[in-house]
């Protein structure tokens, strides 16, 4: 599949499955709850998810955020202990996995060694009791889309990484379900089959248009290949929303941080008149914003700048103090050159502190290790945060 | 490196060459020497009398007997300990009901049974024997008629050991109690190391406990059960010691307990007749190593690896 991409449609011509409008796969977390046996703090806490027919949804968030443990209640392998699971209409809360219309793709695939690719993609049809002739003209039709059809016949100890990724694939696609469910399925490969196997699962799945959800520990392959991407994070949900909007207005410090790389700059300011004071600057900041943490008896409030909203300032700028450059002065520490771009690790002295501060230059303009650069953020792409609560203040 | 390199080998081989020589090769060779003469095992007296072992061998009823009965234990004794043991360790590991907390657990209080299961290994085959021996006394006192009586069955009387046509089988199931806990934990080691994420695929996949067992973990195993049949077919060809301490005679009656390596023991050490015992060990080896060579045939198999 790294070639060509295939026609849709089988040479049966009846490899698609035409989904009428009453097999909307919509999928609904009501509330739904996981405690494991011996833990007071749920895994999963009131997960409120609204999956539309179609969709292709990302769960992200850092290592023990609850992801994985969400994606295992929807596909039957983890009990619900409250609230409840809907796959279009039906209460799928309590079904056992093989009744729900589901097909998972495992992190390590989960091919069984013992069988063929082309045993292993058909095995679960085989089980329904479906004839041997419609099973591998299924099976033919899917491995022709995944560029397998020449390894139908191997075992998967014969196979590469992605060859074996891709028969995972094959394995749901051959069963038409009404949902996909994959849990990391890119970790097991190398960086750049990746990147490259992402955009041929997203196209893929567009094609397909099973609403699919996909789990991930990775933000870039979250807004990469999601319609939209839910952000966890100690079981609870911090954010729905396109890639765009996660990008351009995360709803809180987290999220901030988590989306984007390198990662948002976020520094503790104190407010005064008219904004916040950033280093030698006064950055304007939203009125009603700075009104509302004052309300919450907050003197400062937490900034969130991406490194690419810096401007390099040199002096032109009104500064607070006549003896000073404006803007913030960052010492260089490190620079990462990555061709087009380069960016900046450095430290500046904040608010009566040193912070670490990334800040992305012109990939031509790159400045010298030591160097000191004088930095303000861009008006209207600065991200405030309450201090106390972490939530967002600007819109 | 090359240089002295035969020497360096050599220096390392030597010794355990020679002690295997010694110690296995030479009386292989002399117990197939012996098989040619009439040695009587007390004097040193003997002479060589060529294949009149052998010939006689072949006209002695009970040889033929005590060779039946023993490709009977090859056959019966691995496909029942194996299958018992892949049952009991199926079910004590992944064929539990679906219960809070797992998908994939083995039936309640299967930690208990583990130990439980174990037990008869630890026993003696001595102790083993004698138990089950009176467990086996048709009289009064044994324990399997006492229990037949008390549930009402006083007509069904059976004499157990005594019986030709049941005796055999008496031996079997003693054999059976006494392996197939072996079995369970062997097995259940095997089970533990196949990865859960094949059984929760065979899950989504739709697979009952029956389709999981018979397509995912009997496969997986495979290795180890060949493993078991060897070691089972093993006991199977030896089970001296049971028919020596439990059966009457011992050797059953009307021969129907006899098995090679007691016929052995008896022509030997009771007949004075080493010469004649020596021919039925070299039949013996003959029948063990067309035994292995069926299983490394039949077992033969792409490795797997998870």
């Amino acid at each position: 599949m790294d070639q060509t991409i295939s026609p849709l449609l089988g040479s049966s011509g009846t490899f698609l499955p035409v989904k009428g409008p009453l097999t909307m796969a919509t999928v609904t977390f009501d509330q739904a709850t996981r405690v494991y046996p011996g833990s007071e703090r749920p895994a999963v806490d009131k997960l409120e998810l609204d999956i539309a027919d179609g969709e292709f949804l990302v769960l992200v968030g850092p290592s023990g955020c609850g992801k994985s443990t969400s994606l295992r209640m929807l596909a039957g392998l983890e009990d619900v202990n409250e609230g409840a699971i809907r796959i279009g209409e039906r209460d799928v809360t309590h079904l056992p996995p093989k009744d729900r219309d589901i097909a998972m793709v495992f992190q390590n695939y989960a091919l069984y060694p013992h069988m063929t690719v082309a045993d292993n993609m058909g095995f679960a049809l085989k089980i329904a009791g479906v004839p041997k002739a419609t099973i591998r003209q299924k099976v033919e039709d899917a491995a022709k889309i995944l560029d397998l059809t020449e390894y139908l016949g191997r075992k998967p100890k014969a196979l590469s990484g992605g060859q074996r990724q891709r028969v995972a694939m094959g394995r749901a696609i051959v069963r038409e379900p009404q949902v996909f469910l994959m849990d990391e399925p890119l970790s097991n490969l190398d960086a750049k089959l990746r990147v490259s196997t992402r955009t041929q699962i997203a196209s893929l799945q567009r094609r397909l248009g099973i609403t699919t959800v996909y789990v991930t520990h990775d933000q870039v392959e979250a807004l990469t290949m999601g319609d939209r991407v839910a952000v966890l994070k100690g079981g609870l949900l911090q954010q729905v929303d396109s890639p765009r909007n996660m990008y351009d207005r995360p709803a809180n410090v987290f999220v901030a941080g988590f989306i984007g790389s390198p990662a948002m700059n976020l520094v503790e300011v104190p407010i005064v008149d008219g904004g916040v004071k950033f280093g030698n600057s006064v950055v304007p900041v939203n009125r009603d914003a700075i009104a509302e943490a004052a309300n919450k008896g907050d003197t400062t409030v937490t900034v969130g700048i991406r490194p690419e909203h810096f401007d390099l300032v040199n002096g032109e700028t009104k500064s607070l103090s006549k003896d000073d450059k404006a803007g913030l002065a960052v010492t260089v520490n490190v620079v990462e050159e990555l061709g087009a771009d380069g960016y900046v690790y450095g430290t500046a002295h904040v608010g009566g502190q040193d912070k670490d501060l990334v800040v992305r230059v012109n990939g031509r303009e790159v400045p010298m290790k030591g160097e000191t650069l004088h930095v303000v953020p861009r008006a209207g792409e600065t991200h405030v945060f309450s201090t106390s609560t972490g939530e967002r203040l600007t819109d | 490196m090359q240089h002295g390199k035969y020497r360096f080998i050599v220096g390392f081989l030597a010794l355990p060459l020679a002690i295997y020589a010694v110690f296995v090769i030479s009386p292989f060779v002399q117990a197939i020497y012996y098989s040619f003469t009439d040695w009587t095992g007390l004097s040193s007296d003997y002479s060589w009398v060529g294949l009149e072992n052998y010939d006689r061998l072949l006209d002695d009823e009970i040889f033929w007997k005590a060779l039946r009965n023993n490709l009977l234990l090859l056959l019966v004794l691995p496909l029942v300990t194996l299958g018992l043991g892949l049952f009991f360790a199926f079910m004590l590991n992944v064929g539990g009901k679906r219960r809070r907390g797992a998908v994939i657990a083995g039936v309640r209080g299967s930690g208990f049974y583990k130990v439980v299961y174990f037990f008869p290994q630890v026993l003696s085959i001595a102790i083993v024997a004698v138990l089950f021996r009176y467990a086996y006394e048709p009289t009064e006192g044994g324990a399997l008629n006492g229990f037949l009586r008390a549930i009402g069955l006083d007509s069904v009387q059976p004499l157990w050991l005594g019986d030709p046509d049941l005796a055999l089988w008496c031996v079997m199931a003693v054999m059976v109690w006494c392996n197939v806990g072996f079995y369970v934990v062997l097995f259940s080691a095997g089970m533990s190391s196949i990865p859960r994420d094949f059984y929760e695929a065979a899950l989504l996949d739709g697979a009952n406990r029956f389709t999981t067992f018979f397509r995912i973990t009997l496969p997986l195993l495979w290795d180890t059960v060949q493993t078991g049949w060897i070691y089972m077919g093993i006991i199977a060809l030896d089970s001296f010691a049971v028919v020596q301490i439990m059966t009457i005679g011992p050797g059953g009656p009307d021969y129907s307990t006899e098995v090679l390596s007691f016929y052995l023991y008896t022509k030997s050490f009771r007949d004075g007749q080493a010469g004649q015992a020596t021919a039925l060990g070299v039949a013996l080896l003959i029948v063990t190593l067309i035994f292995a060579g069926i299983v490394m045939r039949l077992g033969r198999r792409e490795r797997l690896e998870f």
